[in-house]
């Protein structure tokens, strides 16, 4: 079966669309919900969800992920069941491409092998582990290499990362995740000064859709880069509108419809 | 081998933002440690500024005591009252060095802040310093001593409010700011090259001691020890021993209420690997691979990691490391205070505690150097409230 982010990209390239990528933090605002709130935005046309296990240092990410990321600790979630909430959810026939994003102790703690094993067998397609670096990456990619149905390894690219693009790029699969500007997550409109020129150099070398992500509301905000980048990704904004509307379905649904309308009408 | 890895230990688990900035300052260390000039500068300030040499001073009743030759590497006479200061000396000068101008640090009992926040004003050079909350309020003489200084204190507030989430707190700001600022951190942790720069800039701690016993005993002592929180004094202390064989290094955690209650901050004690703060080491961490809370009365031990080459000096067996509860080390530190005259940061104590196992063993011939890493001042109220509940002085 072919990698269900990869079929997405190709079907979006084929009609011309942009890709748009949520984030959420998986288990809010509990179990059931959170795969409601999966079902809804895979109907509202969503391309790809990025779903945030919890963890207790997640050091890339900005207020809003940290407090979501802390109150689905304190509710019990974990590796585990988040597993199990995958398999479910697989059983029910979702087939929205899902990526872990995830820090990289949760990985060690539970073993790559088995982590890949299960990510495999449970429908996960793609991993983002934000403190996991190109140079650091060997003992998860090993292990990804030897499972059939691996999730691919998705790379970040920063406003920064300038002659490293080459080589993060290489071999990466999927699409490339361009970090719009420095820090963490959830800084909106303080996108980096030089992001055209940056958006332009990867786009130039990537062989794969290039996405913007970080500090990213509606879709006014991509604009600007709209003829550069293959598509965008919301997440602690999104977070923010579930949290003020009680994690509704339907005010996720409209909010990602919008957005998509929108972006392709750019 | 990797050169960022002690063993299996270390790297650079960081974001990609991150990682140019690390080479950059990889390189502008390596530079840095090799230039006359800037060596004769660091060896200035040391002088001059600092206070160095610290004596190594022979505790002759504590020695009598305990059943063994103690000497005491006096780290609690630098300037700022602890071994802080020779590592945030070294780095502030590399930050001039780089060009930036303004340092962001981390801290937790409020040491590492001050001898930061020192260093800033020292050499003109904006300071913000990380704390959580809950520390702010249990430490708040040192937060009046950095504001004092002209630093900022910026209140953490996410996760335990305390060391672990101010560091989470200082590297996402770094992350964000890295063009113009530079990070100073304080122990012998994070992504590499900071666990190599921190074992560089406090190795001055034993390159003194070993000529200072060689001149008092004529020969190298039996064991060298000191307390490890993230292991920046033991580290120090540990460096120019480390090739002599003859040596054996002790390195001492805090055990808190006892490793078998969970409230400890012993993050070798049960050798489970992790990640955090930019690097592989172990780490103490739940059933789900987050991050447990440290527990130690003494807040500068009070972190649930350790620096990489502990570590590796753990599993390769160069190292001991053992670990002294909260009542044992503040036994040893009201028993310095008495036979020495001497009032320890209750993080030392810790190590003095152990000394008095170890001396027993070793015998009145034996010769043992402990890291006084800093002096008890800061401690005072934890002290009396420890007394009060524990009826100490009655």
């Amino acid at each position: 079966m072919p990698n269900r982010i990869e079929a997405r990209m190709q079907e979006l390239a084929q009609k011309k669309e942009k890709a748009f990528i949520t984030y959420m933090t998986a288990g809010l605002p509990d179990m059931e919900g959170c795969k409601a709130l999966i079902r809804a935005q895979e109907e509202a046309g969503v391309d790809v969800l990025e779903l945030g296990i919890p963890f207790s240092d997640p050091v890339a990410d900005g207020p809003v992920i940290q407090a979501a990321s802390y109150k689905s600790i304190q509710l019990g979630t974990n590796l585990r069941k988040v597993f199990a909430l995958m398999r479910e959810t697989r059983a029910e026939g979702v087939e929205i491409p899902i990526i872990f994003m995830m820090y990289y102790n949760t990985i060690l703690h539970h073993g790559i092998g088995e982590f890949v094993r299960e990510c495999a067998a449970s429908g996960v397609d793609g991993l983002i582990v934000p403190d996991l670096p190109m140079e650091e990456q060997g003992s998860l990619r090993d292990a990804l290499g030897k499972e059939e149905g691996a999730p691919l390894l998705i790379q970040l690219v920063s406003p920064v990362s300038a002659d490293r693009v080459p080589a993060i790029l290489n071999g990466a699969r999927g699409f490339v995740y361009c970090v719009s500007g420095m820090g963490v997550t959830g800084q909106s409109g303080n996108f980096h000064r030089e992001i055209m020129t940056y958006l332009s150099s990867v786009k130039a070398v990537s062989k794969i859709p290039v996405m913007m992500g970080f500090g990213i509301q509606t879709a006014a905000d991509v604009a600007p880069m709209k003829d550069i980048i293959d598509g965008a990704i919301v997440g602690s904004h999104f977070i923010r509108l579930l949290e003020e509307n009680g994690y509704s379905t339907e005010a996720a649904a409209e909010y990602c419809r919008t957005f998509k309308r929108e972006m392709n009408a750019l | 081998m990797d050169h960022r890895y002690y063993g299996e230990f270390g790297g650079q688990y960081v974001s990609e933002s991150l990682m140019n900035t690390l080479k950059e300052l990889e390189a502008a260390f390596e530079e840095a440690i090799r230039d006359k000039a800037f060596l004769e500068e660091y060896d200035y300030y040391l002088k001059q500024y600092v206070g160095r040499e610290t004596p190594l001073y022979y505790a002759e009743r504590l020695s009598r005591e305990y059943g063994a030759k103690i000497y005491l590497k006096r780290e609690d006479l630098n300037h700022t009252g602890a071994h802080k200061i020779n590592n945030v000396i070294g780095q502030i000068l590399l930050a001039r060095r780089m060009g930036k101008k303004k340092v962001i640090a981390e801290t937790g009992a409020g040491q590492h802040g001050v001898a930061t926040a020192t260093g800033a004003a020292l050499f003109g050079m904006e300071c913000t310093v990380y704390m959580g909350a809950e520390d702010i309020e249990r430490q708040k003489l040192n937060v009046l001593r950095m504001e004092m200084l002209g630093a900022k204190v910026e209140s953490v507030k996410s996760g335990s409010n305390t060391l672990k989430d101010a560091t989470n707190e200082a590297i996402r700001t770094w992350a964000k700011t890295a063009e113009d600022t530079f990070y100073v951190i304080g122990s012998a942790v994070g992504p590499y090259p900071y666990p190599k720069m921190v074992k560089e800039f406090q190795r001055v701690i034993s390159t003194e001691a070993k000529r200072q016993i060689l001149e008092a005993e004529g020969r190298l002592p039996d064991v060298v020890m000191a307390c490890v929180g993230g292991g920046s004094n033991s580290i120090g202390m540990f460096a120019d021993f480390i090739d002599e064989p003859s040596v054996r290094l002790i390195g001492v955690e805090a055990a808190g209420l006892g490793i078998e209650t969970g409230k400890h901050a012993s993050a070798m004690a049960l050798g489970q690997p992790g990640t955090l703060h930019g690097m592989r080491s172990y780490l103490l961490q739940d059933g789900d691979g987050n991050v447990q809370l440290a527990h130690s009365i003494s807040a500068g031990l009070d972190y649930p990691g350790v620096g990489p080459e502990h570590a590796y000096l753990r599993d390769s067996g160069r190292a001991e490391y053992v670990s002294i509860t909260d009542v044992e080390a503040m036994d040893a530190l009201m028993e310095l205070c008495r036979l020495e005259g001497i009032i320890p940061a209750i993080e030392s104590a810790h190590a003095i505690a152990y000394a008095k196992k170890e001396a027993k063993k070793l015998g009145t011939d034996g010769v043992m150097v402990i890291c006084l890493s800093g002096r008890g001042d800061k401690d005072v109220h934890t002290v009396a409230d420890y007394l009060d509940g524990k009826g100490y002085l009655n």
